[in-house]
């Protein structure tokens, strides 16, 4: 669901910019307080496997397809919604920079939708889900599934409201897309954290860590 | 339990591997935007296959545009799946390295306070 430039006028790319920029402030301010020696290289993997997942196209039929986002992977193992904004952000500059996967004036779009509102969601529908469900694995399952939609369906709102889209085949289009594409997600999410939380059980937030004792 | 460095270059290894599957089997159909885009521009039905021709961009074009080193993670057509390995290996080491980088500098800038 990368934005490319010509999806969003300049000035609404702008305030989607202005958002992304707060919203990666507070990123930071998370990654000063959280960031330790063990942490780093934890961070650093998550991010290459982020790359990884999100150059590969899934194909889900209906002649479309989609890759992982990874928002809520990266938000559930460390922890913080924040975690995703700083790990996304810097993924998709990559990507836009050195790829073309994404435009540059829209990256503030996309950072909103894949980092901030993917690592939110993904988070507190796990964080939620948790207290009821007890289990981390389906818990995170659900959460990523959530995480891929949701931001989808943001996305259709946004090129709505740039006149891209007309509302409603747009939110139709990349319900469905998403909704098939987040099972996926939400496959792949808890079998990576089912993994690391037995590689280094130490490393990964308490309340993942809670299946792996 | 394995240590830092074992876990690093076994995520490296792994994202690398799943990078380099992906060269090969990911899906040729455009993305799910890239398809709403097609389906909103009545080229394709919302089931229906991808055209061949489809060109969801066109919705924009005349905007804003720029060049990017490695377009569509590959080197161009010439150089096939040896281009989008190359693109997509120094894709996955260089997220690695920056993200690395830029860890450590927040720390650093927070111990020297």
């Amino acid at each position: 669901m990368h934005i490319p430039d010509a999806f969003i006028p300049l000035p609404q790319a702008a305030v989607y910019w202005i958002i992304a920029l707060v919203f990666l402030a507070l990123a930071i301010r998370w990654a000063r307080s959280e960031l330790n020696e063990d942490k780093i290289p934890l961070i650093a993997v998550l991010a290459a496997g982020i790359f990884a997942l999100q150059s590969f196209n899934l194909p889900v039929s209906m002649g479309t397809s989609g890759h992982l986002v990874g928002g809520a992977l990266a938000a559930i193992v460390l922890g913080s919604p924040f975690a995703a904004v700083f790990i996304l952000t810097l993924v998709l500059i990559i990507q836009g920079f050195i790829f073309g996967d994404g435009g540059i004036t829209v990256m503030g779009a996309n950072i909103l939708n894949m980092g901030v509102i993917g690592g939110f969601v993904g988070y507190y529908t796990f964080q939620g889900l948790l207290k009821v469900v007890k289990n981390p694995y389906l818990s995170s399952a659900v959460a990523a599934w959530l995480a891929c939609l949701i931001p989808a369906l943001a996305c259709a709102v946004e090129m709505s409201i740039a006149g891209t889209f007309p509302l409603v085949p747009g939110l139709v289009a990349m319900g469905i897309y998403h909704a098939i594409i987040g099972v996926i997600e939400g496959v792949v999410t808890a079998v990576i954290i089912y993994v690391l939380a037995m590689a280094r059980p130490d490393l990964v937030d308490t309340s993942v860590g809670v299946a792996s004792v | 339990m394995i240590d830092n460095k074992t876990f690093i270059i076994a995520g490296l290894l792994i994202s690398l591997l799943i990078g380099m599957v992906a060269v090969f089997l990911a899906s040729g159909d455009p993305d799910g935007l890239e398809s709403t885009a097609l389906v909103v521009s009545g080229q394709k039905e919302l089931t229906g296959l991808s055209p061949e021709e489809g060109d969801p961009e066109v919705i924009g074009t005349g905007s804003y545009t720029y060049e990017s080193p490695m377009p569509d993670y590959s080197l161009g057509e010439e150089m096939g799946s040896t281009g989008g390995i190359i693109a997509i290996v120094v894709g996955t080491i260089i997220t690695m390295l920056i993200v690395m980088g830029a860890s450590y500098a927040i720390r650093l800038s927070k111990n020297s306070q």
